[in-house]
């Protein structure tokens, strides 16, 4: 390797293998360094354990968490479902009927600025303990940035495309069809990858405030317990399939976005 | 396509006062014949095209292409549009791109080139699968040439369509639309601001006034194709055009 080339992952290595050991490095040294400071400063397994007991609880109840981690993932998911669904839906129905779009979007907000943590108790009162109060909590927090993304991505639809299209008289349906749905996917995946972690968020508040099973209710277990290993445990569950969520949306963009990609990489030459 | 333009103006409602980008402007123009129209910038060339495109409706006079209104012609799908950003779907290969006048509007499809033949006749063949962001201007542009085309409209209304590209590429580009002009046999508008390309391609000129736009001169070119840029002709009616521009 001659000295002037520019520096690069180490031969051998894809990218996304290197991403992966950066990764794992990184959280590896941040994990390291809570570890010695929780036993050189002796702090005590009440206030904030360390990553090695946390994992020990982990590996002990393996099957616990596990089922927890199913329960609030479903849940998560079959929200996020629902918040996506009804976001794009609602975008294209106020970028088509523009007259309702400003009454839609302050309904909108308000459902936004309104505190999950408020709402949560009382459609637990409405709808028992089941996992139906989580998915609506989780579908709606999640509506929002969806909502509000893919209703800018088809207004962001390229003037000279809608003018070629003008041109050949396309119907409504084949401009959303060839023009406007295709220019949302960019900005429908920016909004997934903020949406797909929060979905979590979603359904652990909801399971916090009343819950037969999930992670949320493992969590309030131990926290009226003061069990904080097993607290962190959940939370180290949580934060795996956080970031497992945000991964495969990411790799789901690349493969969808590809053409965009080829743009850039030519913007760059 | 016969173009008859009769009194046709156009008056945008500026922010303080109305802004006359068109003064009424006559005109007929023949099926099959190559027009350009030259001016300096802002004189309504673009305007005027727009308005031809069903892009705008006139403030004054009309339009008729072959005998009906731009609505119904841009209706049955009988308008080539064509302008400087190539205007291509990022998302689709070139082959779908060029596809995309059959797929719309489809129950006025017409008689046209095959999309694949259409790759061949630009010279895209080996492109057929490839993104248009991974192609050159010019070869984006020829893609939307042949997208244009695909159309089977006997009207091409082109707005500098080659004007962002280099001076090379331009001119290897013009004579590619030339070349398939005599082919189709289609009614060519060309709104360009170079003046050299005008006289190059077109059978007649349309000299344009400074705001608000108004014909200040047609110009023949009596010239057989292909045209040296270089020729005596060719200059002396470079010049000729120059005269009427700054006059």
């Amino acid at each position: 390797m001659s000295t002037d080339e520019l520096p690069q992952a180490p031969a051998g290595k894809s990218p996304v293998a290197w991403d992966l050991v950066s990764v794992a490095a990184i959280l590896g040294l941040a994990l390291g360094l809570w570890e010695i400071v929780v036993r050189l400063r002796d702090i005590p397994v009440y206030l904030l354990p360390a990553p090695s007991l946390i994992l020990q609880t982990l590996a002990a109840r393996a099957e616990d968490f596990g089922l927890a981690a199913a329960v609030t993932l479903t849940q998560a998911l079959l929200g996020l479902l629902a918040g996506l669904a009804a976001g794009i839906a609602i975008a294209i129905l106020i970028t088509y009927w523009t007259g309702i779009a400003r009454g839609v979007l302050a309904l909108a907000i308000l459902v936004k600025a309104t505190p999950m943590v408020a709402i949560a108790p009382l459609l637990t009162i409405w709808f028992g303990f089941g996992p139906l109060p989580k998915v609506i909590i989780t579908a709606l927090i999640t509506f929002f940035p969806v909502l509000i993304n893919v209703y800018t991505g088809l207004l962001a639809a390229d003037e000279a495309i809608l003018a070629v299209l003008h041109s050949l008289n396309a119907s409504r349906w084949e401009v959303f069809r060839y023009a406007r749905w295709p220019s949302a996917w960019p900005y429908l995946f920016a909004a997934l990858k903020v949406v797909a972690p929060l979905s979590l968020v979603g359904a652990v508040v909801a399971e916090w405030a009343g819950a037969s099973a999930g992670l949320g209710r493992s969590m309030w277990l131990a926290y009226s317990n003061l069990n904080m290993p097993a607290l962190f445990a959940a939370i180290f569950c949580l934060a795996v399939m956080g970031i497992a969520l945000y991964g495969v949306v990411t790799l789901a963009e690349q493969r969808t976005l590809f053409w965009r990609d080829t743009r850039e990489r030519k913007e760059d030459l | 396509m016969r173009v008859t333009l009769h009194n046709l103006s156009k008056t945008f409602n500026g922010r303080r006062a109305p802004v006359k980008a068109l003064a009424p402007i006559s005109l007929e123009i023949a099926s099959g014949e190559f027009v350009s129209f030259i001016g300096p910038s802002g004189c309504g060339k673009s305007t005027l095209l727009r308005l031809i495109a069903d892009q705008l409706l006139p403030t004054t006079g009309a339009i008729w292409l072959d005998g009906q209104s731009p609505t119904v012609r841009r209706a049955e799908k009988a308008i080539g549009w064509m302008a400087q950003n190539p205007a291509l779907l990022p998302w689709a290969t070139v082959r779908d791109n060029i596809r995309l006048p059959l797929q719309v509007n489809r129950r006025h499809n017409r008689p046209a080139p095959l999309p694949d033949t259409l790759l061949t006749l630009t010279g895209l063949a080996e492109f057929a699968d490839a993104y248009p962001g991974t192609l050159s201007g010019g070869m984006q542009q020829r893609v939307a040439l042949a997208r244009t085309l695909a159309t089977g409209a006997r009207l091409w209304l082109m707005d500098e369509p080659f004007a962002a590209l280099d001076e090379l590429t331009r001119e290897t580009l013009t004579d590619e639309v030339l070349r398939l002009w005599k082919e189709v046999g289609a009614t060519v508008l060309w709104v360009t601001h170079n003046i050299t390309e005008a006289v190059r391609l077109s059978r007649r000129l349309v000299v344009l006034s400074a705001r608000p736009g108004a014909i200040r001169a047609l110009i023949p070119v009596p010239l057989p194709y292909p045209r040296d840029a270089t020729s005596a002709d060719v200059v002396a009616l470079e010049r000729a055009v120059r005269e009427v521009l700054h006059a």
